[in-house]
């Protein structure tokens, strides 16, 4: 069972290592070709094939996306700020540029429910408001 | 006199029900990026995946209201009123077209068939009328007060919704294989 091994290879080396789960959506979307949308990770495909490799990585990235997609408002705002904070960027500067640009629209599998792909990205901008409101507010009331 | 007084509750209630019509399709119109954000691409039905119903129950749900509402923002909650009545009527619309697909194929997998039950295909013809009354009222009730007012119904649809796909699926299936077995040779 290749892809089973590649499967559990992927959560318990590479995925482990990533301290939220929207940082392992966003890093499971990196791994996808822009152009053909196929998944390609040299690592795995060198230990278990192309094939079991590129299934794997669709299948932990659609895992990702329904998991993030049914967190409440509250904890995905805690989730994004986790995330921001293990970007080591200047915060703000990060979420101003994730407002203006939304790059995590990209973060979105292929051949998944319409409508929980709206919910994600709805949410995402209601949580980047929620902590652009926050950091607004600690800094009249330090 | 009280001709009059109907009359005029009746229009009362149309021109009400006019306002939320166009609040609900003007909330389509303004979504980001149009209402075809994640639409069927070429492939008419890849788009058109069902939504689980846990997803259903958190878009109508009001914890995500009353964690804003703690935030004591008015822009957030206007904002959050407008993503979430977005994504709710997207559902109805997902919703409408999933349930016109499956009751297309299954009307052409019932002119095929031989042996027609008409209290099945009764059935299902009332559970569709059904849903399609409850998704115009969830257009209308989205529109007039908002995704968490409607929660009751649209649970309800998305439960007629599943029941119609899971009915119908059970007869297409069946219908195979019969077909199957009238092909063999005897």
């Amino acid at each position: 069972m290749p892809l089973q091994q590649a499967y559990d290879d992927l959560v318990n080396r590479s995925l482990s290592r990533i301290p939220c789960e929207l940082g392992r959506l966003i890093y499971l979307a990196s791994t996808r070709e822009y152009n053909t949308g196929h998944y390609y990770h040299q690592g795995l495909a060198d230990r278990f094939g192309p094939e079991a490799a590129q299934k794997a990585l669709e299948i932990a990235h659609r895992q990702a996306f329904y998991k993030v997609s049914a967190y409440s408002l509250e904890n995905l705002a805690e989730e994004l700020e986790r995330y921001l904070e293990s970007t080591k960027e200047e915060p703000l500067e990060c979420l101003r540029a994730w407002q203006k640009l939304e790059p995590y629209r990209v973060a979105v599998p292929a051949d998944v429910s319409a409508t929980v792909a709206r919910l994600f990205t709805s949410n995402l901008r209601l949580a980047l408001a929620i902590l652009r409101f926050r950091r607004g507010q600690s800094r009249q009331h330090p | 006199m009280i001709g009059t007084t109907a009359s005029l509750l009746a229009a009362a209630a149309l021109l009400l029900l006019l306002i939320a019509w166009i609040r609900a399709d003007r909330a389509l119109r303004d979504l980001p990026f149009g209402s075809e954000e994640w639409g069927p691409g070429p492939d008419k039905d890849a788009g058109l995946n069902g939504c689980p119903p846990e997803f259903v129950s958190q878009i109508f749900s009001g914890r995500d209201l009353a964690y804003v509402g703690r935030l004591n923002s008015q822009e957030l909650e206007r904002q959050f009123h407008h993503e979430r009545n977005g994504v709710a009527l997207m559902w109805v619309q997902q919703t409408s077209a999933v349930v016109q697909r499956i009751m297309r194929h299954h009307l052409e997998a019932s002119r095929r068939s031989r042996d027609i039950e008409f209290v099945t295909e009764a059935g299902i013809f009332l559970q569709y009328a059904q849903l399609r009354a409850a998704c115009a009222l969830l257009f209308v009730g989205i529109g007039l007060s908002g995704a968490q007012q409607v929660r009751g119904i649209a649970l309800y649809a998305d439960r007629l919704s599943q029941h119609i796909g899971q009915v119908a699926g059970e007869f297409d299936a069946s219908l195979r294989v019969r077909e199957m077995k009238g092909a063999r040779p005897s």
